[in-house]
């Protein structure tokens, strides 16, 4: 097997493994040791103020928006892309067409799915820079920061190049960039549930904690 | 010392706590939400972010970390942060903050580090029930006393004390009696004047303030509580009413 096919295939399959059985260890490491150390959750439990402090950051009805509004809605452009160009992108349904799955769904377009891309790559570029330029920012930034937005952004980067051809043909990078597409990807899943990027399903637990702690005061988050 | 750090820590830090450490995203949302970091000019510093990087810290050092090093997370848990959770408001996750805040507080109490006039007032709590080391004999004289110079004024006030089935428990903060009696007074005539049915009880407990929180002496605070409780249940109270 080449080094290719390797990536293609077992890596793929490690990556998402990793991905999939780690953030159920991050989730259940998390009830198992809240239920006994921060019983306070679920003595005071309600979905009321957990549901309620979720669909106002899931859909921007909060705060944030109206106290920094050009942060805020970038953040919520760039996960919005960062959710629905992997998933609904016509070139990745047709390889889940062709696995083993034969899953199938519908797809976006792939000019819209070039323009969130695009778009992302920007908003990647604007935190890049914010973090380094903006003081306050720069003293808060760990090396993790910097290189998680980094891995983040190369699988779209990547992806752009690859389906434009952008680098075709110009040595070693242009010609190899299916490989670093895959690589780059395999690498953000195997990542996320050991780094803050577990905070795609964390953060439901997180808000969902403070959610309650703050409802039983009677105050809505 | 680190082992006596690790050893408080390590049943105090959560799965919130340990959550919360890892999944800041240190987006610096919270930064202008900080009244601390809009009055000093934004200085980076006081992002609230930044400040709980020492619970991380000496997690990651297994509490190994020198007097100094505590020294200075006095100076920013203590000067830096007043604990008023609106950053949480902002957060995306809705980190706590302040919640880790009072846990380096409370891990500084159990290292003999705390501002000296909140120590002293721990001490007059255990010993006196009351912040001011107020004796039980001294607080009721005092009231009596107030009942005097008040009903000179409106005739027929009393001054109801440990009056069994009254409808309010009235507690005062303990430096009323020490250095303001003439709030007392003034309460007791509206009181007087609205015919409200009340009382003050003459035991541990009519210290309503509980600064004992503030370095999360979490012992101290629950003693605090417990004995207002306990008052209201043995005057058979409906409700408990707190000074201004």
């Amino acid at each position: 097997m080449d080094f290719f096919s390797f990536v293609e295939g077992p890596l793929l399959w490690i990556a998402f493994l990793i991905f999939i059985i780690g953030s159920l260890i991050r989730v259940a490491t998390f009830v198992s040791l809240s239920t006994k150390k921060d019983k306070i959750i679920y003595q005071h439990f309600s979905w009321k103020y957990v549901f309620a402090t979720l669909v106002r950051w899931i859909l921007p009805l909060n705060k944030d928006l109206v106290k920094n509004p050009v942060f805020s809605i970038l953040g919520y452009i760039f996960h919005i892309c960062l959710i629905v160009v992997p998933i609904w992108y016509a070139g990745h349904i047709t390889l889940w067409e062709e696995s083993r799955f034969e899953w199938s769904w519908s797809s976006i377009p792939d000019g819209l799915a070039d323009w969130m891309t695009l778009i992302f790559l920007a908003i990647a570029i604007f935190f890049l820079l914010r973090r380094i330029f903006s003081p306050g920012i720069r003293l808060i930034s760990a090396f993790s920061d910097y290189l998680l937005l980094i891995v983040t952004a190369l699988p779209f980067l990547t992806g752009y190049f690859l389906t434009h051809g952008t680098l075709d043909g110009i040595g070693f990078w242009g010609d190899n960039m299916q490989l670093f597409h895959m690589l780059s990807a395999e690498l953000m899943l195997i990542l996320i549930p050991f780094t803050k990027l577990s905070h795609y399903i964390l953060f439901f637990f997180s808000r969902g904690a403070s959610g309650v702690e703050f409802g039983r005061r009677g105050y809505s988050i | 010392m680190s082992q006596e750090i690790m050893e408080f820590l390590k049943p105090r830090v959560g799965a919130r706590f340990k959550m919360w450490l890892n999944i800041c995203a240190h987006c610096g949302l919270c930064a202008n939400t900080c009244h601390y970091y809009t009055a000093n000019d934004n200085d980076p510093k006081m992002i609230p972010s930044y400040k709980i990087r020492f619970l991380k810290e000496i997690l990651r050092k297994k509490g190994k970390v020198d007097r100094d090093y505590l020294q200075r997370v006095y100076e920013t848990v203590y000067y830096e942060c007043n604990m008023c959770r609106r950053c949480t408001l902002y957060c995306p996750f809705a980190i706590d903050i302040a919640l880790m805040i009072s846990l380096l507080r409370a891990l500084l109490f159990s290292q003999g580090i705390a501002p000296e006039g909140l120590v002293r007032a721990i001490e007059n709590y255990k010993k006196f029930g009351n912040q001011m080391a107020v004796t039980d004999e001294d607080w009721v004289e005092t009231i009596e006393w107030c009942e005097e110079e008040t009903a000179e004024e409106l005739v027929g006030l009393k001054i109801p004390i440990d009056k069994k089935g009254a409808k309010l428990l009235y507690t005062v903060n303990a430096r009323e009696p020490m250095f303001y009696p003439q709030d007392m007074m003034e309460v007791a005539k509206i009181f007087h004047v609205a015919g409200e049915d009340y009382t003050y009880c003459s035991k541990p407990g009519w210290d309503d303030t509980n600064l004992s929180m503030f370095c999360g002496d979490l012992k101290t605070s629950k003693m605090i509580v417990e004995n207002t409780f306990k008052r209201a249940e043995e005057l058979e109270v409906k409700q408990v009413a707190i000074t201004e």
